[in-house]
């Protein structure tokens, strides 16, 4: 039924309702005008309450000729005698257009109750669905869905910046083009042509920039576009933040992998080296012939070579292959500097070392051993390239807010073409290729662990002059404080 | 010498018949274990007068298996292990290992360690201090009693040693190397992490605050000192 025809339905029926009045009053019951009056006043009440300011209008003008012509004297007339009659008339107006507003009012405040009371339930329906969904890409297309089946509207889009991807729940959201969302996206104000029914509305969560949502056939009051748009600003992130937390919680998973097959394939190329090494060094020690001692030696001293190259071959690997993370904590320069000096004092026996720390260095931010061990593996390389005695020196200083300790020898140098090159991996320089001693990797391995402190290391030297190996590594932040 | 009982514990088949090999012609009497499960049991049969240990073993790994033997005997125990990192070997160590040997190793190198081991006799003590005192230690040397602030600690015996032999120098300097060849034997004089290891069990069992020592001092470029000067202030 439309809502004219109801209309007229109703206009009738208060009509008909006034006649019924008069037509009691006048033939069945004789009673006074007030009587009349009141009654006339309590159904132009009920009907102002009940339907509308159109209905009650019209009834009451029914009221008011009927009540002139019928009960006011001159009864028969629509002539008025008593001006004092005038105040009933305009009761009836009166009371037909108030009671009619305070109901029409009432049934408005109720009616938009109903319909918030609906949009919250709605919104929390979407609320649910988009904390459920997984991905970015699933949540986003189970937002767009979720919107139109909660709102019951026919169509949604929604645009996410960061994918740059556009998830339409038909064709008929064409009517949205893709420029008005990107335009949206990066703009403050929602769009909304009431119109076309058509609404978009910028996604953001905390002043960042998600990208934005339309709504086709949208009747939605702007609160509940923010709240829907803030849910899904909310949904999305969480599926993003949830995605990058399982990224990296793979990345860390397959760093541990790597660092576990690195450690059980040391363990399984050291176990048959330490068969092997077990069986010559003790043959070694057992009475034999000069041919036998020749060729045990070989022997021992290659199984001691294989070693060394699954070592430091493990070791890169170990850098390379796994974010290497060092211990650090805050380590006095001079204690690193003894330790790597003593655990090298075979090598450095008839060398004149001359150790130059200042007493007020501050204490550098590293992992003791890995640093220690750069420090071995440079004074290891000194002793290896400069001619035996001649004295070698480690110094450490200040550079900024940098450590800077070098080693540094009387040796020939290194050409400057070369300079660049030694630390990469596998690289031996021209002097030293004809050695077997040695892998190439020591400097690579050194470059590796300063690296990962942040730091860097780096090559001076003048051909004949002898080189100085030099590394930068950070202050402990406690000392920066203090 | 003659040759001691040895319980060669390793889940490496070529290894053990090589350890068995080598000792057994070397004059030892070996038994072997492939876990540490295994080693607690033949621990308890053989009754060996020193333990070489795997670290890592399936099921009940080196670490574990040296915590048990050690909770009930005072035996030498020497770690055979592919890892080679500080922290291995701090924990080993810390587990009361009394020496750490990486693979591949020299055969005279670990007989060398095993005879050092084995030589580790209640050391002398009626040469050097017999007691030492202050307001918050107290040091028994006689009794192998240590008190911190009126209450006993527990030292093992390699702990016990180098406190000795620090206290015993008054108050000077004592060199890495030599701290080393008097505690452990005189094969040793690199392993200054080991030094490092004790020291700091010490400290953290006799001092107030173990990051600021008060008796334990490092001597940077020497060694370690025991100040009795500063542990004899008047109360």
């Amino acid at each position: 039924m439309n809502a004219s025809l109801r209309l007229t339905l109703r206009t009738l029926t208060s009509v008909a309702l006034i006649a019924a009045i008069v037509v009691l009053y006048f033939r069945f019951l004789q009673v006074n005008v007030t009587t009349v009056a009141l009654t006339m006043l309590l159904a132009i009440l009920g009907i102002a309450a009940q339907w509308g300011l159109t209905e009650s209008l019209v009834a009451s003008v029914a009221a008011m000729l009927a009540f002139n012509y019928y009960f006011l004297p001159p009864i028969g007339t629509f002539d008025i005698a008593d001006p004092q009659n005038w105040v009933a008339l305009i009761a009836f107006l009166i009371t037909a257009i108030t009671a009619s507003q305070l109901s029409i009012r009432a049934r408005r405040r109720t009616a938009e109750a109903d319909a918030r009371r609906r949009e919250v339930e709605r919104l929390y329906a979407l609320g649910q669905a988009m904390l459920l969904s997984g991905s970015v890409r699933t949540s986003a297309r189970d937002a767009v869905n979720s919107i139109m089946r909660t709102f019951e509207i026919p169509g949604a889009v929604l645009f996410s910046k960061v994918e740059d991807e556009f998830f339409r729940s038909d064709q008929q959201t064409l009517t949205i083009s893709d420029e008005q969302l990107r335009w949206t996206a990066s703009s403050e104000e929602p769009l909304i042509d009431h119109q076309r029914q058509i609404a978009i509305v910028p996604v953001r969560l905390g002043g960042q920039v998600l990208g934005s949502l339309g709504f086709i056939g949208c009747t939605l009051s702007t609160a509940a576009l923010n709240a829907v748009t803030y849910l899904v600003a909310i949904g999305i992130e969480r599926a993003r933040s949830l995605e990058e937390g399982s990224k990296t919680e793979a990345l860390r998973q397959s760093e541990t992998l790597k660092a576990v097959l690195l450690d059980a394939l040391a363990h399984d190329l050291k176990t048959p080296l330490t068969s092997i090494k077990g069986v010559v060094s003790h043959l070694l020690a057992l009475p034999r012939n000069a041919a036998e001692e020749e060729l045990l030696t070989i022997a021992n001293e290659e199984a001691d070579r294989m070693n060394r190259l699954v070592v430091e071959v493990l070791e890169m690997a170990r850098i390379e292959a796994t974010k290497f993370h060092p211990e650090r904590s805050p380590h006095g320069v001079s204690e690193i500097i003894s330790a790597a000096v003593e655990a090298q004092e075979e090598s450095l026996k008839e060398r004149r070392v001359t150790v130059q720390v200042p007493a007020s260095l501050p204490d550098a931010d590293v992992d003791f051993e890995f640093i220690q061990q750069v420090l071995k593996q440079l004074l290891d390389n000194a002793v290896k390239y400069s001619p035996p005695g001649s004295p070698l020196t480690i110094a450490a200083g200040v550079a900024g807010e940098k450590i800077v300790i070098s080693v540094a020898d009387h040796g020939k140098g290194i050409p400057e073409a070369e300079q660049a090159r030694i630390f990469e991996k596998f690289y031996r320089g021209r002097a030293s290729r004809d050695e077997t001693l040695g892998t190439g990797l020591g400097l690579s391995i050194a470059k590796g662990i300063i690296e990962a402190h942040g730091g860097k290391i780096w090559v001076t030297s003048q051909p004949g002059q002898g080189s100085i190996f030099s590394f930068a590594l950070p202050v402990s932040k406690k000392e920066l404080v203090q | 010498m003659s040759g001691a009982k040895i319980l060669v514990v390793d889940d490496e088949p070529q290894i053990r018949r090589m350890m068995r090999a080598t000792l057994t012609s070397s004059g030892h009497q070996v038994d072997e274990a492939r876990t540490g499960e295994e080693a607690l049991e033949k621990f308890r049969q053989f009754l060996p007068d020193l333990v070489l240990l795997d670290l890592n073993m399936p099921g009940m790994g080196g670490v574990e298996a040296c915590k048990s033997i050690r909770a009930g005997s005072d035996v030498p125990i020497i770690i055979l292990t592919v890892r080679n990192t500080e922290k291995e070997k701090v924990e080993a160590l810390d587990a009361g290992a009394d020496d750490y040997v990486s693979k591949p190793f020299g055969m005279q190198e670990l007989l060398a360690r095993i005879r050092a081991a084995l030589r580790r006799a209640p050391s002398s003590a009626e040469s050097g201090p017999q007691r030492f005192v202050s307001k918050d230690l107290e040091i028994d040397f006689a009794g192998r009693r240590v008190r911190v602030h009126d209450k006993n600690v527990r030292l093992t015996p390699k702990e016990f040693e180098l406190l000795r032999q620090l206290v015993a120098h008054g108050g000077k300097p004592v060199p890495h190397r030599e701290l080393l060849q008097a505690v452990w034997g005189p094969d040793y004089g690199d392993e200054t992490d080991y030094l490092r290891v004790f020291i700091n069990h010490l400290r953290k069992k006799i001092e107030l605050n173990p990051a600021q020592p008060k008796y334990i001092l490092t001597e940077p470029w020497v060694g370690y000192r025991f100040a009795i000067a500063e542990g004899l202030e008047p109360a």
